[in-house]
């Protein structure tokens, strides 16, 4: 029975969006991805959600900046195991032009292990959804990791 | 009577607007600029790419063994601005239009260009100087071919030993 929710689960991933301060260029690209007919991520089964406790797939975008770290880990803690982190654009992995900025705390990986990587300032929206499928892979794998461990 | 109509049938022989992106390849500019390809045949070393690098995606280093220069330029760094493909003075480094960059998290520091770059060596002595690729020897060094392989240091004894042969010394010329 878990198993078969956790296929059917597998199909429809929720997504929630959280701006590590970003500079609104992904966060446009993301919004682009989702509500434009023209990308449309929610033919895929995915669905924008308002709530990080709704959450499945996660996407952060920004280079955590230090004004930000503390509310960012609030709310990524609130997410629901098992989640998937997804990083839109370098900024969550290096930190691309604002590396070494005085209010840029750290590389995000640092706080939160990043699982799929969506390079680009900012990327297309077809890499964002390239990134989603690859990141719904990985959710199935521990989804059903998650229910072979309840079980 | 009945506007709908025009636009229904406006909007069926349209056909839909959504690109198949993940059942179909997408369609993408030719100016696209995605991720930066190099080549290092063509490359001389000069650093003017991690000059004008916004985002400090590329550095030399020099090998461990001495015998050249590695090269590494971070995709998760690149911000696609394409100065360094601007600058290079050779075309080593180009933009290609491959978007296709999303990989896994265990995959973030492999996702880079890493080349080894030879030193060239000084068509008299031997001595190392930066690469000199064909196509530079055809832009730069057009107007004097030979001596644009040499070390600076036999290059300038090359300068000193034509200058005595033109003018000599007034010791030579009054002994």
């Amino acid at each position: 029975m878990l198993q078969l929710l956790c296929k059917l689960a597998s199909r429809s991933p929720w997504i929630y969006r959280i701006n590590a301060g970003s500079c609104n260029g992904c966060d446009v690209e993301m919004a682009t991805t989702a509500l434009i007919p023209r990308y449309d991520v929610e033919r895929l089964g995915c669905k924008y959600c308002g709530s990080p406790r709704h959450a499945d797939v996660v996407l952060i975008s920004g280079p955590l900046t230090l004004r930000v770290r503390d509310k960012v880990l609030r709310v990524y803690n609130e997410i629901p195991h098992p989640k998937v982190t997804v990083a839109v654009g370098v900024c969550p992995v290096s930190g691309g032009c604002f590396r070494d900025g005085y209010s840029v705390g750290a590389d995000i990986d640092h706080y939160i292990p990043l699982d799929v990587i969506v390079p680009g300032c900012p990327p297309r929206p077809q890499a964002i959804m390239e990134g989603i499928l690859k990141a719904v892979e990985v959710w199935r794998a521990r989804l059903e990791e998650s229910v072979c461990c309840h079980s | 009577m009945l506007p709908f109509l025009k636009i229904m049938l406006r909007n069926l022989l349209l056909g839909p607007s959504t690109d198949p992106f993940p059942f179909a390849p997408a369609k993408t500019h030719k100016n696209f600029r995605g991720c930066a390809e190099h080549d290092p045949e063509k490359c001389i070393l000069c650093g003017i790419c991690r000059h004008v690098c916004a985002a400090g995606a590329i550095q030399i280093h020099p090998s461990e063994d001495g015998s050249g220069m590695q090269y590494l330029l971070w995709h998760n760094s690149c911000v696609f601005c394409g100065m360094c493909a601007h600058y290079c003075p050779t075309g080593a480094l180009t933009m290609s239009d491959n978007w296709h960059l999303a990989h896994s998290g265990a995959e973030m520091f492999s996702n880079c260009i890493s080349d080894f770059i030879p030193f060239g060596a000084c068509a008299q002595c031997g001595a190392k100087i930066q690469p000199r690729p064909q196509t530079i020897i055809d832009t730069l060094g057009a107007r004097s071919p030979d001596r644009f392989l040499l070390c600076p240091q036999c290059k300038r004894q090359g300068i000193v030993q034509n200058v005595a042969q033109a003018r000599p010394t007034r010791r030579q010329e009054n002994p």
